[in-house]
């Protein structure tokens, strides 16, 4: 008997608001529909009636997990457009801000999967850890969520005390090491979870433009962090973890993985973090001109590859700011990956895929 | 910053993606006469490169600029392009990676694609007005 079932956009099977329509015969699922808007408030559109400083404000808004990309992306567009060059201690301190975004995704996305595995003791674990990023994202910036750092030509606060942030990195590491890697990479419930479920192939996963964790997870390497250098990464050893299984163990894999390479990355910036200022100096009245043109900044989010252009009438308005998130392109993914599977196994087929509907919807 | 690798000019001219193009701010530009958006895309599929985006931009005379974005081994390659009568073919047929930014597209800027068999409202709800980002009431 075939089953037209409506989930969401506001159910408890699901971790964001979106409205998937699964269709069924018995307990298989056969095909998919996905609706998305839920969250749509404009901001392409807003960004477009702000200037360039309140743009940063507004960009930070876009996500409240991966809020510290938006803002760099924004400023590193901003920032080819006016020749501004941060110096060298700005763009470590980027790169801090950046692993320890991806550090405190990945554990919510680690406590978030393991919650839906059946491993809820995992999920306490993941989420004590992930407050200690946080301890350390405060400690920084002073905030928890949104954290304000990036500006254009630079960063707004200087981390004062490295070594405090290495403390914490030190028992992150320790944790990783004994607790999540073990499970994820090695306790046999959780294989049996999800070896086999929920495969994207490489092929639909390129067809499909996926980026990320996920895209990796399916066997396509790419990381803007790697292919295409921004901040300090060029300077930075670290590896980008790959799974050619395509299923749901895959990206519970690539996401421990990339936990252990963030510590790695975080220590040796930590560590080389070069002593000088931490802005580009602006003209006498502390204002910047933007010329007119087109400038385009990618980087690598806790979910894949961010993009901003940003075109500039050479008025202190910015003509045009687009925004393309990873959720926008690994989402309708979502489809490839439940058909076939069971109705039960779709909240964690689409909880690995790393849903972010503020993100997406913008 | 990400950074123009030397000689790539001549990769694309011989990997058949034409003459003409320009490092410029973070992408690769090319603006080709009567570009087929199309027959490009099939190229960029066969060359294995990924869809990212496609970012439209409002012009004076009323249509759309439509800068078609695609990594190509790292390199973020554009196609700059324009709407006519603010309709432009769809190549959501040849990658579906296309079909949300088309949809999303038609939404924010009220382009028409042509040759889809459905667009339905991504971010929108049905029988919602299209052209988010043309609307002109907030005083700039």
């Amino acid at each position: 008997m075939s089953f037209r079932i409506p989930i969401g956009p506001y159910h408890p099977a699901l971790e964001e608001p979106y409205k998937l329509e699964l269709l069924c015969d018995g307990e298989t699922v056969r095909d998919a529909v996905m609706n998305i808007g839920f969250n749509f408030r404009g901001i392409e559109y807003l960004a477009e009636r702000r200037n360039y400083l309140q743009g940063i404000t507004l960009v930070e808004r876009v996500c409240g997990i991966c809020s510290n990309v938006h803002s760099l992306s924004y400023c590193q567009a901003v920032e080819q457009l006016t020749g501004a060059e941060p110096p060298e201690r700005a763009l470590y301190i980027r790169v801090i801000l950046a692993e320890l975004e991806r550090l405190h995704s990945h554990f919510l996305w680690s406590g978030v999967a393991a919650k839906l595995i059946g491993f809820k003791t995992i999920f306490m674990t993941c989420f004590t850890l992930r407050e200690r990023v946080m301890d350390a994202l405060s400690t920084i910036s002073g905030n928890r969520v949104n954290y304000g750092m990036n500006c254009i030509g630079g960063v707004n606060r200087d981390i004062a005390d490295p070594q405090a942030v290495l403390n914490i990195l030190d028992e992150l590491e320790r944790e990783i090491g004994h607790t999540i890697l073990p499970i994820f990479l090695h306790d046999r419930s959780v294989e049996a979870r999800c070896k086999g479920v929920g495969i994207l192939t490489t092929e639909q996963a390129r067809a499909m433009g996926a980026v990320g964790p996920l895209a990796r997870a399916s066997g396509i390497g790419q990381d803007m962090r790697k292919a295409a250098p921004y901040c300090a990464y060029d300077r930075i050893e670290f590896s980008v973890p790959v799974e050619t299984t395509c299923d749901v163990r895959a990206r519970l894999v690539v996401h421990a993985l990339e936990m252990v390479e963030s510590c790695h990355i975080l220590r040796q910036a930590l560590r080389a973090l070069p002593a000088g200022p931490i802005c580009a100096k602006t003209s006498s009245a502390g204002r910047f001109k933007v010329p007119a043109g087109t400038a385009i900044s990618r980087a690598e989010a806790p979910r894949g590859e961010v993009l901003y252009q940003i075109t500039s009438d050479g008025t202190d308005i910015p003509s045009r700011v687009r925004v393309r998130t990873p959720t926008f392109m690994n989402m309708a993914t979502v489809r490839h990956a439940v058909i076939g599977q069971e109705l039960a196994d779709s909240p964690l087929i689409q909880a690995s895929c790393d849903p972010c509907y503020s993100c997406t919807d913008r | 910053m990400n950074t123009a690798p030397e000689n790539f000019v001549q990769t694309l001219h011989e990997s058949g993606l034409g003459d003409g193009w320009e490092w410029k701010n973070g992408s690769w530009w090319i603006t080709p006469e009567a570009m087929d958006v199309r027959a490009t895309a099939a190229r960029m599929i066969s060359l294995e490169a990924r869809f990212v985006a496609i970012t439209a931009v409002e012009r004076e005379d009323k249509e759309i600029r439509l800068d078609y974005q695609w990594d190509w081994n790292g390199q973020l390659l554009s196609f700059t392009t324009a709407t006519t009568e603010q309709r432009i073919p769809t190549i959501a047929d040849l990658t579906p990676a296309a079909d949300w930014a088309e949809r999303e597209t038609r939404e924010y800027f009220a382009v028409e694609f042509t040759g889809r068999e459905s667009t339905e409202p991504l971010m929108t709800r049905a029988g919602d007005p299209i052209g988010i980002n043309l609307r002109k009431e907030a005083v700039k």
